[in-house]
């Protein structure tokens, strides 16, 4: 029976990720793309891979959908949605094709790397979710390089405003009906939504959860707030904002480098401080997390467009 | 019990699968993103009953995967309008109940 289930899913992830490169037209293929996050999601939850699960959820359902379908109404706002299809779609489907076949062909003859046992080293780690333990502490210098990565992709954004454009606030110029059902939306999501991704990072270190799904849940409570108006646009060259933004990675070297002034090596976790280390870093993380990520989908500064 | 909930989950899928014929077919874009959203409820019910069959710790997934979808919803009402950042309701207070949001035309690029 949980064969057919799985048979099942397989057929409907694979049915909408044809749909949504194969059908016409942008709009619907946005809508098949947030269904295939959602999809995939039950997919990584069937394969007992929950932290990912909750990622995918929050990220490809929750924050990739709200970016492409601004996208999308930019585009369709400027006319340039109905462009010719691009090009012959046979030598992407092949060269993509060719990429599936190299991963199966990967999987079945490559043999099973000898991994340490996480589950041994797990006490000494300050963490009682392996992945925790494997991001914060085991793998800590991957964790540190991405952090710094999605800092980089911000300024990349933030660099695609115009230089007259650059004090003014980051994004639209979102506005609502004070007491309507959008203002109402955004004073009631984010409340539960602070409470839920608080618990995330909090939980993150024994459970599911941690400090990315926990700042991207913080983030789309933030982008709610700022789509109905409940929170102003912020400006990039806010102080305030620029801390945020540099204090998960910042928290993050300081406490490597510390670990090295201690007698360790950099970025080393002693088993008595570990426990208290990771919390600290997963909360500077989330800071920095949910800012960084509600502010990419926010887009860069632009001037309020002329009324029309 | 455990095949109840597999044929439970089973039937979930299905009526996702049906949503998605929706998406397919619009016609308008409001159908399509109204579809999407029934997927999301849908998907927090499968999730639900994974968590029944696997691990209640799942529980946490189905919240979220319930509290941000609604996400791109508020996304979608947003392009709606002119500027791509307003509010229908606003509009249509605006414009005396006659404002016809670009949500009930028929999806022009299919």
């Amino acid at each position: 029976m949980s064969l057919a289930l799985d048979l099942a899913l397989c057929a409907l992830i694979l049915g909408v990720s044809l749909a949504a490169v194969a059908g016409a037209g942008v709009f619907r293929a946005v809508i098949f793309f947030i269904t295939y996050g959602l999809f995939v999601a039950i997919g990584w939850a069937r394969l007992g891979a929950y932290d990912v699960a909750l990622a995918e959820a929050a990220i490809g359902a929750g924050l990739t959908g709200v970016l492409l379908l601004t996208a999308q109404g930019r585009l369709r706002r400027v006319q340039a949605d109905r462009t010719e299809r691009p090009g012959a779609p046979l030598p992407a489907a092949l060269a993509g094709g060719a990429v599936t076949l190299a991963l199966a062909w990967a999987w079945f003859v490559l043999p099973v790397p000898e991994a340490p046992d996480v589950a041994q080293a797990l006490p000494q780690s300050g963490a009682g979710n392996p992945v925790t333990a494997v991001l914060l502490n085991f793998r800590a210098w991957d964790t540190l390089l991405e952090s710094i990565v999605l800092l980089a992709a911000l300024l990349g954004v933030w660099m695609l405003a115009r230089d007259a454009d650059w004090d003014a606030p980051l994004g639209p110029r979102y506005h609502a009906r004070p007491s309507g059902v959008l203002a109402y939306f955004g004073r009631v999501l984010p409340p539960i939504g602070l409470i839920f991704g608080v618990y995330l990072v909090w939980a993150g270190t024994e459970t599911v959860g941690g400090a990315f799904q926990g700042g991207t849940v913080l983030a789309g409570v933030v982008l709610v707030a700022m789509m109905a108006q409940v929170l102003p646009p912020p400006r990039a060259s806010k102080r305030l904002l620029r801390a945020a933004l540099v204090l998960g990675p910042g928290v993050f070297l300081l406490s490597g480098l510390a670990a090295a002034a201690l007698g360790g090596s950099f970025l080393s976790l002693s088993a008595a401080l570990a426990k208290p280390a990771i919390l600290i870093i997963e909360a500077a993380l989330t800071v920095s997390i949910a800012v960084t990520l509600a502010l990419l989908v926010i887009g860069p500064a632009e001037a309020p467009e002329p009324a029309p | 019990m455990t095949l109840w909930l597999h044929l439970l989950a089973l039937g979930l899928l299905a009526t996702l699968a049906g949503a998605l014929w929706r998406v397919w077919r619009g016609p308008s874009q409001a159908d399509r993103m109204m579809a999407a959203q029934l997927v999301g409820t849908g998907g927090v019910g499968v999730l639900i009953v994974l968590a029944a069959l696997q691990d209640w710790a799942l529980l946490v997934v189905a919240l979220a995967l319930a509290l941000l979808s609604a996400l791109a919803a508020v996304g979608f009402v947003k392009t709606q309008t002119p500027d791509g950042a307003g509010d229908p309701e606003e509009q249509s207070a605006r414009d005396g109940g006659r404002y016809a949001p670009a949500a009930s035309q028929k999806d022009a690029a299919t």
